[in-house]
């Protein structure tokens, strides 16, 4: 175990005057852009993150990770990310526990079934491996389901899932091992706009100059955006998931339920955990409220009858930043030079590496990739917003 | 022994096959202990030997009707119930998995998932995976062939709800409905105020106008107090919603087990369990039975001896050093060796925190306590300051401080000494608190250790989140509640 102390301020006497990167954020967009600049020979970085390690999104999603979207411009970046789920391990040397057991997108109404066939042809012309599971072959796919309920299931065979603890480990140790400086319960307070760039960071008092900044706080990127005087599409929304006591296996991949709005695999210590999404007004909070363990309740019970009399262990809330059309928001911000930002994400924790590569990318060699293109910062003010049918996700 | 009732029903049931005689309605753990079983469960990891406990749920949960994780403190017997030990492989009577005892504590360090052991490459891998979700799977799922209905839930409205039947919640709601109130007593006992009446206190009648809800677990604290959610400990009712524009919270305290090795080993309860089931069962934790505390051990001594309890021995919770035993307590360190088959712990006493904790956390970058208490008011033991917990100058490595998880202070140690002092990233590293307990007392326990290695004081460290519903509510119950509450747009 990579020990630094993090708790208080008085720590921070050791924070650096300087780094030619500071990344705001060190949950998985953060650590994965700093891992990857480290790749590219960058060196004096530092991630600041105001929270504890795991404590954000990256330590509190379904961990499920798929390579194939409805539409070209997800799948593109999410196969590239996928891609890199499973070279991780090999690049970190650390494993980060990456399980290809398959995802499975399900549709319960015919016009969702029809956006699944639409969104295999788009899978087939990138490339990502992708297939129907018939009618007859389906109680061998899932035993378990209900499947007087599923209209069509297109089968991920590439997708999976990764621990979050692994995988936040195994980077926050390969990211030291290369000389990434990472500073928990350390927020920051101001940016520097000096010249017209981001030019340095505090922290309180504390002054710390930037040659780029990489905002990739989560929940928290739209106040950081403000610190920095710049503006952000999208709002801050705040997700629900649980997990039910652990049993032996039961449910092989990890299932998106497109018209339930429902995302959830069984972990392999057993605990099925996931979520579903009810429509609530905009908060900034981690408390739970009852509505959301109802409904994936409800949602277990009619998709997984056998579930009925499994428990409830626990039922937790996390924030995201989310963009207009669910989709990052990648690149460095029209209004201020030096400034990047990872962020709006909805499915971060399956896009961190392919982001984290291209962001990399992008700050140390100016080459801005094809697959990172459609999800700059700019988009909606440019009016090309990039639709999406395949995620579950409901606007608030 | 006193209340044993005077003729009761006497049934069979199974535990692993085997027919043993109950008393009908009873706890199956009652049963078990009356038996001489000592051995309920496994820990998750290391296989250890867990009992009933009062302190940790890992210890009761066994398959029951071919229902898994079910509470046999909690269960109670009936004509032909079977019941199965849970995390056995291919059996119980056969149980190979026991091997893991033999592994050493320190081979498992660092959570449940163990990257370092996993192998690489994906035939491997998925075969490493597949062991390992069966051996984490603690149990087969339900039987497909069990009813999957819904169970409805409804929702009721009260001035004040009252949470726990003791004589601090009796006078709470009493007063309450005195004041022209509508008020609500939920306790999760099948009586109000069981362990009162097992200590042998005099209680206050309930008035007529509080309405009584007993055998609910109240896990969930929500929309800052103003809802509350309790479920039923019978699996085929429904839960329940309170609106409430005040919350009393008389939910007592508990003992904290103490930080010697063997503080897990079946034989060892804290004094709330061994009182009710001596009191309510006629069944004693042992033939010879040890009682340390933190100052109330000599009046629990005596309760249990007038309910006819072989107390062998009555001494200072700090002064105790360890317990011997493997299956069962064979004898503790106290100074001296003293024999015994039980070990009662009274003290250190702390409240369980969920309720407080869920009603008053705030934060987004942590759920933390804040000093606003809203509508809720704590009475009675509950709104006591929590007793210090002795941490040995020389604390073992080998004291379990989770005991569900398999985790041991020697691994909390470790990352302590690592520099990790963050009681939320330590409960990730190590899983301590993230089993069928959810936090309670695991740590408390955990947060003392950590307080003092740094010699620090356990109040200055944030808990980390409390996060209801602690397993007290099915998933057909659970979406019973489903439309009863609107969200909040």
């Amino acid at each position: 175990m990579s020990g630094k102390p993090m708790g208080t301020m008085a720590i921070n006497a050791s924070l650096p005057k300087k780094a030619s990167v500071v990344i705001v954020g060190g949950g998985i967009q953060g650590l994965c852009c700093a891992f990857y600049l480290t790749t590219f020979g960058i060196k004096d970085i530092l991630v600041l993150d105001a929270g504890y390690w795991q404590g954000g999104a990256s330590g509190r999603n379904g961990t499920l990770i798929r390579p194939g979207f409805g539409g070209p411009e997800w799948t593109e970046l999410f196969k590239l990310s996928c891609d890199e789920w499973s070279r991780l391990s090999r690049k970190l040397g650390e494993n980060v526990m990456f399980t290809k057991r398959g995802y499975s997108m399900i549709a319960e109404r015919a016009e969702t079934a029809a956006m699944l066939e639409r969104a295999a042809d788009v899978h087939r012309d990138l490339g990502v491996h992708s297939y129907f599971v018939s009618r007859e072959e389906l109680p061998r796919h899932l035993p378990a389901i209900n499947h007087r309920r599923v209209a069509a299931t297109l089968h991920l065979p590439d997708g999976g899932v990764a621990p979050h603890h692994a995988a936040m480990k195994g980077l926050r140790a390969a990211c030291e091992r290369n000389g990434v400086q990472v500073f928990y319960r350390t927020a920051v307070t101001a940016f520097d706009r000096t010249g017209g760039r981001a030019s340095a960071v505090y922290v309180g008092q504390y002054r710390i100059d930037a040659g780029t900044v990489v905002v990739a706080a989560g929940g928290q990127n739209l106040q950081l955006a403000d610190l920095a005087g710049t503006k952000l599409d999208g709002y801050s929304m705040r997700i629900e998931a649980m997990a039910l006591e652990p049993i032996r296996p039961l449910i092989k991949p990890a299932l998106a339920l497109i018209d339930s709005l429902a995302y959830f695999h069984q972990t392999s210590r057993g605990e099925i955990v996931g979520g579903t999404e009810v429509p609530e007004r905009p908060r900034m909070s981690l408390a739970t409220d009852l509505p959301v363990m109802a409904a994936t309740a409800k949602v277990y019970l009619d998709m997984f009858p056998q579930l009925a009399e499994v428990r409830v262990l626990r039922h937790w809330a996390g924030m995201i930043h989310v963009s207009s059309d669910f989709g990052p928001l990648l690149g460095e911000h029209p209004d201020l030079k030096d400034l990047w930002f990872s962020a709006g994400w909805s499915y971060g924790f399956a896009g961190a590496p392919g982001a984290g590569l291209l962001l990399a990318k992008a700050i140390a060699t100016g080459d801005i990739d094809s697959r990172m293109r459609p999800f700059a910062i700019d988009r909606f003010d440019r009016g090309k917003p990039v639709a999406e049918a395949g995620i579950v996700l409901a606007k608030n | 022994m006193s209340r044993q009732s005077a003729d009761p029903q006497l049934v069979e049931f199974y535990w692993n096959g085997h027919p043993l005689s109950g008393r009908l309605g009873e706890p199956i753990a009652a049963a078990l202990r009356r038996h001489g079983m000592g051995v309920i469960a496994r820990s998750r990891k290391l296989h250890r030997p867990l009992g009933h406990s009062g302190s940790y749920i890992a210890g009761v949960l066994a398959r029951v009707d071919g229902r898994p994780n079910v509470r046999l403190d909690l269960e109670p017997v009936g004509q032909g119930t079977r019941v199965e030990a849970q995390n056995v492989w291919p059996s119980a009577r056969f149980d190979l998995l026991k091997a893991a005892q033999l592994v050493p504590a320190e081979a498992l360090y660092g959570g449940f998932e163990h990257a370092e052991w996993t192998p690489q490459g994906k035939r491997g891998y998925h075969l490493w995976e597949r062991l390992m979700a069966h051996l984490a799977g603690m149990s087969p799922p339900p039987l497909p062939s069990l009813p999957s209905a819904i169970r409805p839930g409804r929702r009721v409205q009260y001035d004040v709800v009252v949470v726990g039947g003791g004589p601090a919640g009796r006078q709470a709601a009493n007063e309450a409905a005195a004041a022209g109130k509508k008020v609500a007593i939920v306790t999760r006992g099948h009586i109000c105020g069981r362990y009162a009446a097992a200590c042998g206190v005099e209680q206050d009648a309930i008035d007529d106008r509080v309405s009584v809800f007993t055998g609910i677990e109240l896990f969930g604290s929500y929309r800052q107090g103003a809802l509350l959610v309790g479920a039923p400990h019978r699996h085929d009712q429904g839960a329940i919603a309170f609106d409430a524009q005040e919350i009393v919270l008389a939910t007592g305290r508990r003992s904290i087990p103490p930080l010697v090795p063997g503080s897990h080993v079946p034989g060892v309860m804290d004094a709330q369990a061994a009182l009710v089931m001596a009191h309510d069962h006629g069944v004693a934790p042992g033939k010879a039975v040890a009682v340390v505390g933190s100052g109330v051990q000599t009046l629990i001594a005596k309760r249990l001896t007038s309910l006819g309890v072989n107390v062998v021995h009555v001494g200072d919770v700090a002064k105790l050093t360890r317990i011997n035993g493997r299956t069962n307590v064979t004898s503790i360190e106290i100074g001296a060796t003293v024999a015994c088959d039980a070990v009662v712990h009274a003290g250190p006493w702390h409240r369980d925190p969920n309720l407080i904790f869920q009603t008053q956390s705030a934060g987004l970058l942590q759920l933390v306590s804040t000093e606003a208490m809203g509508n809720l008011r704590v009475v009675g033991a509950a709104g006591e300051v929590d007793e210090d917990i002795a941490v040995p100058a020389d604390l073992s490595d080998d004291v379990l401080i989770c005991p569900c998880m398999d985790v041991t202070a020697g691994e909390l140690l470790m990352h302590i000494d690592a520099g990790e002092t963050d009681p939320e990233v330590l409960k990730r590293l190590t899983s301590c608190g993230m089993g069928p307990c959810q936090g309670f007392p695991c740590w408390d326990s955990m947060i003392a250790v950590l307080a003092s290695r740094l010699g620090r004081h356990p109040t200055e460290f944030a808990r980390p989140s409390h996060r209801a519903p602690r397993r007290a509510i099915t998933v057909a119950q659970a979406a019973g509640l489903h439309d009863l509450v609107e969200p909040d747009r």
